[in-house]
């Protein structure tokens, strides 16, 4: 792990284990409704300063907390093409599965590349912690993933090339 | 699979199962298949003249123009000679197997009229090769048409022949990937010395093709494979023309299974993910277990 | 059929549970049936296994689909199809990397894709199957129909235009299992089908099991091989059992066959006397008790049974139309039984409300019809060539374009056509 990235993922760790304190809230604008505060933003005292933890200009998480919901987008490190397409196409794999992974959204924050919405339904059903190791662990992984996908494209390239041209 | 084949199976299977069926003495019935292969060729295999007992098969190139003015009729004559009738409407070369008078040596017939699209395409490269041999430059370049927006140049002269394909994607993606490939092409050469040079250049044509109509455009690449005497020679000739005029489909095909193994990667990376994330749940404690024997009970 | 300008004709791919049936639009036969398997080398290193079957180079090529898995030697192979939907999606993505590279030699950026699906998938099912093709594979368009709805329209070829519905009971047995699915205006009325646990492979152990008990000379190994030779050219479906061993018994010349083998070992050949096994085996659909304790319901019963369940509006229609698909319904003369059978219960029953009326109320009859045609045994590819090669089949297919705007979802719904035409 690089000197830079374990106190990033501490920021984060320790940022959304603040945040995770959350209650059941009913809306106050529409009777008998219960929606996750971060997404409507109906009412200012609800919601907490967003905050922005960034490791460097391409890698960043926006943190946004509210009474009964917190949700967390992350920019992946894309430093060149290739890696920007199997971003996209991997964060978009994820999306279309969504419904399994719960606290996925399925559409991601502007700016960012995948984005997860927590409400205190699902932190009353799951470990508060767990959650938290999750979001780590994905954090830790993806670039890991992206990074070993594209070495794996160019091997399979350089390997079916070989194989072309050595038939000469 | 790494190469592809160059035979197209459906013709083979079809011509070897009506040759069987005549061998055994079964009655044959009429045939009507019409199939496609790579870069826009159809195959029509059916019955000359509603002739049960001849099995026609004809093929159309889009591209057949093209290839005629490079001789592709003289080199099908010389290949199918006595096989080759009448064109069939709207096809471009037809051949015919007949079943009363099956060739002792059927199987090589079969294996040939399954080439009969490498055949066509062979005609240009043959005749740049010749040209090559000779030492005869400056011949006007040939252009082919191969694919609807996509062309191939071959050019001669007198120390190498040039083949340069332009290839478009149709997703943005695989713009991405398919310059890594072309990439990866270009270097491979120096673990390979035999091989050809090759050059790649993407949205822009090669120096070459300046001033021609060759387009320009974000999704274009082009190839261009520099082609030496040891590759055109005679006894190379052959295996030179089986692997380049694949090279397009092989390319694609590439881009496609490379898109399939990302795929595998991600699906399994997102199981890996939901692993993770399913450990955030308690377990439920008073699930009714089952016993081995079929008992249940109850955890407590 | 003629080709469409402009067009290349389109791929059908129809994936069984046993076989996959592919070929070109327009064509009366597939091109290819291959079983659906695929062999793959698998490292026996420890760890999850989708992750195991990731190499770092181009090992995931290295497979072989259809009969040249099962011949294949050190590799595994594996069934990605399970009861007719797909288990395996990596492993699926795969097949069709060959099917369509090595097998159809189709430029898939070049053509139209129509695939099957059985009743009951579900959505996310067409999701991913619509992920894999246009995202691996570029199609330009995309169809994914119901293979019931694709038997119907294949019962075309027997009829006149203007009969052409897409309301009917199809019932389609293949190797493992037998489904009775009615279908409404192109819809399927999932809450109505009928599974039967009957289907090729049983008649196939059934005829196995009254051959090992009469016959010696059969090698062991062979037995099944000889069974299935048997059924397929020997077995038809008789009107009445008790008659027809009456009628083996006065002239066993005329009826028993005799089938010639070759052991594959000792190149030996051998006779086995093909008796009462010709119209036994395909019998245990109409008295399936005979060859499977648990189920005892014969498939006539079966039929009759869906329709009833189905709304009252359509019943008439499914009567009117029940169309037969799969290889196991090729049995000479099952659709004449399947009809007499089914009629006989319809009349019944209205003779019944007739006389719970005291003969007022004198009910319309319901007419039977079980419709059989040649094309029964590739019925569901065949049905998909006949749409795909109409104009119609390109305005309703999802397009790339459609794709890339909107997502996978769109796939989620297919429209029914061809109807009009």
């Amino acid at each position: 792990m690089s000197a830079t990235l374990k106190p990033y993922l501490n920021a984060i760790r320790a940022t959304l284990q603040a945040t995770m304190c959350l209650q059941n809230f009913d809306s106050q604008l529409v009777e008998r409704h219960n929606k996750p505060e971060v997404e409507v933003k109906g009412s200012k005292e609800l919601l907490l300063t967003p905050v922005t933890i960034s490791r460097n200009e391409k890698e960043k998480v926006l943190i946004e907390g509210s009474v009964n919901s917190l949700r967390i987008s992350i920019a992946v490190k894309q430093a060149d093409e290739i890696e920007k397409i199997l971003c996209h196409k991997f964060m978009r794999f994820m999306m279309m599965r969504a419904e399994n992974f719960v606290v996925l959204r399925r559409k991601p924050v502007e700016t960012y590349d995948i984005s997860f919405l927590i409400t205190n339904f699902h932190t009353e059903q799951m470990y508060k912690h767990k959650l938290v190791d999750f979001i780590i662990h994905f954090m830790e992984e993806i670039d890991k993933e992206i990074s070993e996908m594209k070495l794996a494209v160019n091997s399979r390239a350089r390997l079916s090339a070989e194989e072309f041209l050595k038939r000469f | 699979m790494i190469l592809l084949e160059i035979n197209n199976r459906i013709v083979e299977e079809a011509l070897t199962l009506k040759i069987k069926n005549a061998k055994e003495g079964a009655k044959p019935d009429s045939i009507d298949i019409t199939v496609a292969d790579f870069d826009g060729v159809l195959f029509h295999i059916s019955n000359q003249n509603g002739e049960k007992t001849k099995v026609m098969v004809s093929i159309s190139l889009k591209f057949f123009k093209d290839l005629q003015e490079h001789g592709a009729d003289e080199l099908l004559k010389r290949e199918y000679g006595s096989l080759l009738v009448p064109t069939e409407d709207g096809y471009n070369a037809s051949v015919v197997v007949d079943l009363e008078n099956i060739p002792s040596n059927w199987e090589e017939t079969v294996k040939k009229i399954g080439l009969l699209k490498r055949n066509c395409f062979a005609s240009v490269f043959e005749k740049y090769f010749e040209f090559q041999a000779k030492g005869e430059g400056g011949h006007k370049r040939a252009v082919i048409h191969y694919r609807d927006d996509e062309t191939m140049y071959v050019d001669a002269q007198k120390d190498r022949v040039t083949v340069i394909f332009s290839t478009i994607f149709k997703d943005d993606d695989d713009i991405i990937i398919g310059k890594v490939f072309m990439q990866e092409f270009k270097e491979g050469r120096r673990k390979y010395q035999q091989a050809p040079q090759v050059l790649f250049s993407h949205k822009d044509p090669p120096q070459e093709l300046q001033n021609t109509d060759a387009r320009v455009g974000d999704n274009i690449g082009y190839i261009t494979f520099v082609l030496f005497p040891r590759h055109t020679s005679a006894g190379a000739r052959d295996n030179t023309i089986n692997l380049i005029h694949t090279l397009r489909d092989y390319l694609h095909y590439h881009i496609k299974c490379s898109k399939a193994y990302i795929h595998s990667r991600m699906r399994a990376k997102t199981s890996d993910f939901l692993k993770v994330l399913n450990r955030a749940r308690p377990e439920q404690k008073d699930k009714e277990k089952k016993t081995i024997t079929g008992k249940t009970f109850r955890q407590t | 059929m003629q080709r469409l300008a402009g067009h290349t004709p389109a791929v059908i791919i129809d994936n069984g549970t046993g076989y996959t049936k592919m070929g070109y639009a327009g064509n009366s036969e597939p091109q290819f049936i291959i079983p659906s398997c695929i062999a793959i080398k698998e490292s026996a290193s420890v760890g999850d296994q989708s992750i195991r079957r990731l190499g770092k180079g181009v090992e995931d090529l290295d497979f072989y689909i259809g009969d040249e898995a099962l011949t294949a030697t050190s590799y595994s192979v594996k069934w990605p199809i399970r009861h007719g939907i797909v288990e395996d999606w990596d492993l699926m993505e795969r097949f069709m990397e060959q099917a369509i590279f090595k097998y159809l030699r189709a430029e898939p950026e070049d053509h139209y894709f129509l695939l099957t699906e059985p009743p009951l998938n579900t959505p996310e099912n067409r999701e991913y199957t619509a992920e894999i093709m246009f995202e691996s594979f570029n199609v330009p368009g995309l169809y994914i129909a119901v293979q019931a709805v694709l038997a119907l329209a294949a019962s075309w070829t027997s009829k006149q235009v203007g009969e052409r519905t897409l309301t009917g009971t199809v019932i389609d047995s293949g190797d493992g299992v037998t489904h009775v699915i009615p279908v409404a205006e192109g819809y399927v009325i999932g809450s109505c089908i009928k599974h039967i646990p009957i289907a090729g492979r049983d008649i196939t152990y059934f005829i196995q099991q009254l051959l090992r008990e009469r016959e010696v000379g059969i090698p062991p190994e062979q037995s099944l091989e000889t069974a299935k030779a048997i059924k397929e050219r020997y077995s038809y479906v008789c009107p009445d059992i008790a008659k027809e061993f009456a009628k083996y018994d006065q002239d066993p010349s005329k009826w028993m066959k005799q089938f010639d083998g070759v052991n594959t070992v000792t190149k030996q050949p051998f006779t086995v006397d093909v008796g009462y096994e010709r119209f036994l085996g395909p019998e245990i659909f109409f008295h399936p008790e005979f060859s499977n304790p648990d189920f005892t319901t014969p498939i006539s019963e079966v039929v009759d049974a869906v329709i009833q369940n189905s709304p009252i509006d359509c019943r008439r229609g499914l009567y009117k139309n029940i169309v037969l698909s799969g290889g196991s319904t090729m049995f000479k003369d099952f659709g004449r039984k399947l009809q007499r059978d089914v009629k006989r219960m319809v009349d019944q029953r209205l003779k019944i409300s007739e006389e719970l009326s005291g003969g007022q109320l004198k009910p319309k009859p319901i007419d039977v019809q079980v419709v059989t045609h040649h094309m029964q045994r590739y019925a569901v590819w065949f049905g998909g060539s006949m749409l795909a090669s109409t104009p119609e089949f390109y305005q309703v297919c999802h397009t790339k374009a459609d794709y890339d705007e909107h997502g996978p979802s769109i796939c989620r719904h297919n429209p029914v056509f061809g109807t009009m035409s």
